[in-house]
């Protein structure tokens, strides 16, 4: 582990080798440890270090030059020093950067875990051995992923900055697949403490979908009401986040730019139960106590009980605008409500339960219109009961618009989908929900 | 940053390593030594550190070890020209970023299972720990282990190997790269209805020993470069924006693509061009022909031919991540993907192809091979684990780790498609449509995890009306199911018309990893497919 100390010392020494006024130093050191496994067996696994240190010089004029180095020796660290200054001497100068951030009081964040920390194979195997034991079981065919990772993380600067923190990171995922290759199921944990995963649960979760996913029924595609299971939420909100940029908004070139110019900020765009902020406090979210401005993180609405709060303001628009910056959009969280799953499908009078979502990519980046896929368990609800297994969707549809058709949410939990990291988003139902046509895929 | 990601921007690369600013900073003090282009022979200092691994391994009773100690250089360097807020005064705001990895990664077999570890710190006694330490890994998850591991048999190779190039372009000065830039966006700027240009150039290096217990011990040195330039214009009455890029293949080559790509040239096309785009009608759904360019049909070659033939997805070693592939294994030699005009070729050997080198991270030397011929599915890429589970004696070397830091697995090889008769141009494609779409460019990509139901847009389309190309359609994008998509195509341009382009960041794999990967292309035309109305 990179301590305190360690990361101290790297950086004052960074920062005694540059000459240009303003220099920043940010180090990443982890330390991690993976199994994957596919066809009921371990495939691949590893063990590995890996650490970055990340240095921008900036002259005077506002000319700046980035560069990383990986090797921590003397010479290694003063080569990068010397080379992001001469990057920064032939560059030209930036209207958009912004002077040294003065000492900052940085919050303490409380997501390090020991136990974690230090986990090999004798601690994730068990996880595992759940898994494939309850496919074989049940005739199913596992495959996953389990990971922790050990981190320290330090940022400083030439004008007395330093931070230093440690946090833990850990996952589980698993998808379970039947012999003929006609159904599919998936669980996924993630948290900074091994200590909150569990196998056997997710080996439940997984293969209970499977098996009840065999016998697809094929339905039109078209507008559905919809329950979306936590995973598929949180991939939702997470695009959503990146989409709240301030400038991008003033520019006419967001979701959230008005007609004829200006901002939706402070519109109601959303029903009053409809908050969505971000929390880099909650202990299992892997966040560091500063934002990428190197100002302190913070709690930030960016919808308030359904009310367009903030706007994602970098330090340059923000002093532009003469707003406060904000840190960006991510560790995010979806308030939720006093309701469980079963009762948000038992609220359902016909619709589709959605386990997850898959490549979402952006098809419209003003409108914010995204398109993606449903997988591994879709189901028919029928007057409060899940009914049939359903074939995959392709999806078109605005996360916008699937916050604004929201009817109902239940408990929040934290969840890591395939495409945007890790959320605390409860599973929610919305109406109208965009399947523009049947995917094949299982 | 605007570039084609395939799958995830969250790929935990690591750019670690010292970063400088010339050749004669980069090579100074270097393990590697000074580039020696006549030389055949690795580096001795390589091989002396490789030989630590190999030896540990075979102590501590690995039937197997590899290892590669490598290094890797990222440049970045460009332009934003922007309006300042709530004036009209444009912002040009540069950008240069040199980054580099530096690390070895140590693989073994012990009790039949894989085990890997990798470290920063490249010394003989942490060679030794490392080694150790993936031993320790292997062996704690051979209680789990589904089969033992089985290496497809390869001949041992002592070589040193360069992906061909002029002009290092790292040798270029970085104040060439930004000046030309800065000339490139200020130019798309010029005209004051183009809200805000974006210009940059990616050069990107790959420096690594490999060595195996098998015998073999192999250099080999990658240089590519990415070049792209970005227009973006704005209604704000109407709220609409549009944007119209200029994709430059992205080669293995050296600085010498870069004037061949003629940037300046090109400019004054994309300035006008985004604001056709801009008040451009939207389509009128429904079926239609289309006629993809291969600044396009790269992506839809990749997603659906690319993905769905990797023999690891098949055989559900991605069901997790990544997805399964509908082409299934006894669908080998006999499955009708497409037309009869459909001849593709899994290819780690063509001129400038991203994925192409010498040898693969088996330490395989990398090979051309029929995925698709005349329509019929061929062959998977495969590794050297792979190849007895489908009955094949030999791996077709598409092993690939992304850093010294990634387990080497299954990665795509260039996957291009064969150019059609001598006769046929762009136009004779055209003219054979009567109500279609022409499309240059990737837009949004996104397909399922069996590689059946795809969408796409694009960077620009054109209507084609009675055979003749028209005015731009905006807000396109079409939809098919892959092997109708083939089947449906009846027209590939002749060679003349042949291009590559690609993507560098191809994500796959847990941790996930990014590959780089080229696939040529010839304009091709697509009948009756479902094109969409987008928001």
């Amino acid at each position: 582990m990179l301590t305190q100390q360690d990361a101290k010392n790297l950086v004052d020494k960074v920062i005694g080798y540059s000459r240009l006024p303003a220099c920043e130093v940010n180090v990443q050191w982890t330390e991690d440890a993976f199994i994957r496994f596919a066809n009921n067996g371990i495939t691949t696994s590893g063990y590995r270090v890996t650490q970055q240190v990340g240095i921008t010089s900036i002259t005077a004029d506002k000319r700046t030059g980035n560069t990383s180095v990986g090797e921590l020796s003397d010479e290694a660290l003063k080569r990068g020093v010397e080379a992001a200054e001469a990057l920064a001497a032939i560059s030209k100068p930036d209207p958009e950067a912004m002077p040294a951030l003065p000492a900052q009081e940085y919050p303490a964040l409380h997501n390090f875990d020991t136990f974690t920390a230090s986990a090999r194979g004798d601690v994730m195997i068990p996880h595992v051995r759940a898994l494939i034991d309850s496919a074989s079981r049940n005739q199913l065919i596992a495959a996953g992923y389990i990971q922790r990772s050990s981190n320290a993380v330090a940022v400083a600067n030439k004008a007395g900055l330093f931070g230093y923190h440690t946090y833990t990171d850990t996952g589980l995922s698993n998808t379970m697949r039947n012999q003929g290759g006609t159904s599919s199921g998936w669980a996924s944990q993630s948290s900074a403490s091994l200590k909150d995963l569990d196998g056997e649960t997710a080996a439940r979760i997984s293969s209970e979908k499977c098996l009840r996913g065999v016998g697809r029924k094929k339905l039109d595609p078209g507008k559905y009401t919809v329950v979306l299971e936590p995973a598929a939420v949180g991939d939702l909100v997470g695009w959503l986040g990146f989409a709240f940029g301030a400038r991008d908004a003033e520019q006419g070139q967001s979701f959230l730019s008005k007609k004829g110019g200006g901002t939706l900020l402070g519109e109601k765009l959303y029903p009053e139960y409809i908050t969505l902020r971000s929390d880099p406090f909650d202990p299992k979210m892997a966040a560091t106590p500063w934002a990428q401005s190197l100002l302190p993180n913070e709690k930030i609405a960016w919808i308030d009980k359904g009310v367009v709060r903030n706007l994602n303001y970098d330090r340059f628009w923000a002093s532009k605008a003469g707003k406060k910056p904000t840190p960006a959009a991510s560790n995010l969280v979806l308030d939720g409500q006093d309701h469980s799953l079963d009762d948000l499908i038992a609220s359902v009078d016909r619709g589709l339960l959605i386990t997850r979502l898959w490549y979402i990519r952006v098809v419209q980046p003003q409108t914010w219109q995204l398109t993606g896929l449903s997988r591994d368990g879709v189901f028919l609800i029928e007057k409060g009961k899940i009914t049939d297994p359903v074939t995959n969707f392709r999806w078109n549809e605005s996360p916008s618009e699937v916050l604004q058709r929201t009817t109902q949410l239940g408990r929040g939990e934290r969840v890591t989908g395939g495409e945007t990291g890790s959320q605390i988003v409860p599973p929610i139902v919305s109406t109208d929900f965009n399947f523009a046509s049947v995917s094949d895929a299982v | 940053m605007k570039f084609p990601i395939i799958k995830d921007l969250s790929t935990r690369r690591s750019f670690l390593g010292a970063a400088t600013t010339g050749a004669s900073l980069l090579f100074a003090n270097r393990l590697f030594g000074a580039p020696d282009a006549q030389s055949t022979a690795p580096s001795k200092d390589l091989e002396r550190l490789g030989a630590v691994a190999l030896a540990e391994g075979k102590k501590q009773g690995a039937t197997y070890t590899d290892i590669r100690i490598a290094r890797y250089r990222n440049q970045f360097s460009g332009y934003r020209l922007s309006p300042e807020r709530g004036g009209t005064k444009t912002d040009e705001v540069p950008f240069v970023s040199d980054q580099s990895a530096f690390g070895f990664g140590v693989r073994v077999i012990a009790n039949g299972q894989w085990g890997f570890a990798a470290s920063p710190l490249v010394t003989a006694d942490e060679i030794t720990r490392i080694t150790r330490e993936a031993i320790v890994v292997a062996k704690a998850n051979s209680v789990l282990q589904a089969k033992p591991v089985e290496l497809a048999p390869t001949k041992s190779y002592v070589d040193r190997w360069t992906s061909n190039f002029e002009k290092d372009p790292f040798i270029v000065p970085t104040n060439e790269k930004l000046e030309l830039m800065q000339s490139v966006t200020s130019t798309i700027k010029k005209d004051p209805k183009v809200f805000s240009s974006f210009g940059i150039l990616w050069f990107r290096s790959e420096d690594k020993y490999f060595a195996s217990s098998e015998g073999s011990s192999i250099q080999q040195f990658v240089v590519q470069g990415y070049p792209f330039l970005q227009a973006t214009a704005v209604d704000f009455q109407n709220n609409i924006s549009r944007t119209r890029s200029y994709s430059v293949e992205p080669l293995s080559a050296g600085w010498e693509a870069i004037p061949k790509a003629n940037l300046g040239e090109n400019a004054p096309r994309i300035r006008a061009e985004v604001l056709e785009h801009l008040a451009a009608p939207p389509v009128k759904p429904g079926k239609k022909d289309l006629v993809l360019l291969p600044s396009h049909l790269w992506l839809t070659i990749h997603e659906s031919i690319g993905h769905s033939t990797e023999l690891d997805r098949a055989l559900g070693y991605e069901a997790n991540f990544a997805g399964t592939s509908f082409l299934t294994t006894e669908k080998m030699g006999n499955f009708s993907f497409g037309s009869e005009l459909i001849n593709v070729f899994g290819d780690r050997t063509n001129e400038g192809g991203l994925a192409t080198v010498k040898y693969d991270d088996d330490g395989v030397l990398t090979t051309k091979f029929p995925i698709i011929e005349k329509g019929i599915f061929k062959h998977y890429q495969t590794i050297r684990d792979q190849a007895h589970l489908i009955g094949e004696t030999e791996s077709r070397g598409c092993c690939y780790a992304d850093s010294w830091s990634s387990v080497p697995f299954q990665r795509m090889p260039n996957v291009w498609l064969a150019p059609g008769p001598a006769t046929v141009k762009p136009d004779d494609l055209i003219s054979g449509v009567d109500d279609g779409i022409l499309i240059d460019g990737d837009g949004s990509f996104s397909i399922d995890q069996q590689r059946y139901n795809f969408q796409f847009g694009g960077d620009a389309f054109w209507e084609i009306k009675g055979g003749k190309k028209r005015g731009m359609l905006s807000r396109v994008a079409y939809q098919a199911k892959t092997t109708d998509f083939w089947h449906s195509c009846d027209g590939i341009a002749s060679r003349s018309y042949w291009q590559q382009f690609g993507a560098p960041s191809d994500g796959k794999g847990e941790p996930e990893q990014s590959n780089a990967v080229s696939h040529g292309c010839s304009p091709s035309r697509f009948r009756q497919v479902n094109v969409l109305l987008t928001d």
